[in-house]
């Protein structure tokens, strides 16, 4: 009986073949048990589809052109950030979850929203786009360096849970510090919904990104002090 | 839009007759046009009467579904097309809503099945609470089937299985979905 059932599930999402979809759909009509199991799948399928519509129609799927952007990109890469992708939006439908894993969750979200952000990242640099992967898929604060306190921008103070964190009651700010600059010479910044993200090449070589909820115009004095610091 | 990768094999099916696939199809989104339509007109009876008309044009004018939207999303202008004639007519006998099915996309609203409606919200988050228990490999198959929409081939290229793995995972998320909510009394059966 599984087996059948298992085809109905299959039928459901229209992955037959055409053979077994005519011996299934023979079934369909003529078992009610069956039937009634075709039935209870579209419920599930629509008690889903209502939990993560919020999320997901924020959400780009990654996999989808990251091989346009590099080619070199493993399939398994792309298949890390599909999955990733998939867990996020089921970790997000649980709030005491959410708050857990909301950073990773916001760098999710942040770096891969909306179409003007898929089309800024088509555009860019494979190594940018590494490096925004690299971002994404990491923790707030590992691999990132201590950051100077010069650079701490006006009105922003230090979430005492979280030193790359800073805030100032409006608006939050995430940073990384890397060695590393990927041939950038210019800020760079890429916008995703009510987010930006921020790529500042200091002169001693290292990189600065920042992301959060920080528009250019905000963000600019900030930038503009940190180069006159340096 | 509203992503449904499966049902190209029932629109093959029913533009080259296949009269049972076309009663599947019904099945499959008679419960979410009735809810759509019962949102419109505000009358069970008269939605069950627009969905009966709907089918029936469904059927009859299927060889014209070019595919450039999602099944539904056609299923469903033609019903409220025939909701605002219906409208129209019962308020002047010369007024005319068109039944073109080729006017502008707009966003379906969220209707869900009647039985969906019946659910809770509450009942619903224990539901994807109990979703998130479930084994990774099953709950990943069948995430990326219900929330990307993608095709068994393309979640067997991202899982690195094989398709028959797929698509045991995927009825065995639905199983064990489906077994929590009858246990818990959430859906009878």
């Amino acid at each position: 009986m599984d087996k059948e059932l298992e085809k109905i599930s299959a039928l459901y999402d229209g992955e037959l073949t055409p053979k077994e979809m005519r011996e299934t759909l023979k079934n369909l009509e003529s078992n009610k048990e069956i039937k009634q199991k075709f039935k209870e799948f579209g419920v599930i399928s629509d008690i889903f589809q209502r939990q993560s519509n919020q999320y997901k129609k924020n959400i780009l799927y990654i996999s989808n052109y990251m091989p346009k952007i590099n080619p070199l990109i493993t399939n398994m890469v792309t298949a890390a950030a599909t999955v990733l992708v998939t867990l996020a939006v089921i970790y997000q439908l649980d709030n005491n979850r959410f708050q857990v894993d909301k950073i990773g969750a916001k760098q999710l979200s942040s770096a891969i929203s909306s179409d003007e952000a898929k089309n800024q990242l088509l555009n860019a640099d494979e190594n940018i786009m590494e490096h925004m992967i690299h971002i994404m898929q990491s923790n707030e604060s590992h691999g990132s360096q201590p950051l100077s306190q010069d650079w701490i921008p006006v009105g922003f103070s230090v979430n005492p849970r979280n030193p790359y964190q800073y805030s100032n009651g409006r608006n939050n700010l995430f940073f990384h510090l890397e060695n590393k600059q990927l041939g950038i010479t210019k800020v760079k910044y890429f916008r995703a919904n009510n987010n930006w993200i921020y790529l500042i090449p200091l002169k001693d070589g290292r990189l600065l990104t920042a992301y959060g909820d920080v528009s250019p115009e905000v963000a600019n004095p900030m930038i503009q002090a940190i180069y006159k610091r340096k | 839009m509203e992503v449904s990768r499966g049902d190209e094999m029932f629109i093959e099916e029913i533009k080259a007759g296949n009269r049972m696939a076309f009663d599947a199809m019904v099945l499959k989104y008679k419960p979410k046009l009735m809810s759509s339509l019962v949102g419109y007109t505000k009358s069970h009876e008269q939605a069950e009467d627009l969905c009966q008309k709907t089918f029936i044009r469904v059927w009859q004018k299927i060889d014209t579904f070019r595919g450039d939207s999602a099944l539904f999303t056609w299923i469903y202008r033609i019903g409220i097309n025939l909701a605002k004639n219906d409208f129209a007519s019962s308020y002047s006998k010369n007024s005319k809503v068109t039944d073109s099915l080729d006017f502008d996309a707009h966003e379906i609203p969220q209707y869900l099945s009647p039985e969906a409606e019946l659910i809770a919200e509450e009942s619903e988050l224990k539901v994807m609470k109990f979703i998130e228990t479930i084994d990774v490999e099953t709950k990943t198959a069948f995430t990326l089937r219900e929330i990307e929409g993608r095709s068994y081939e393309e979640i067997a290229r991202v899982l690195n299985c094989p398709i028959g793995t797929v698509r045991s995972r995927i009825f065995r998320a639905r199983q064990l979905i489906l077994e929590y909510m009858k246990q818990e009394n959430i859906l009878n059966g």
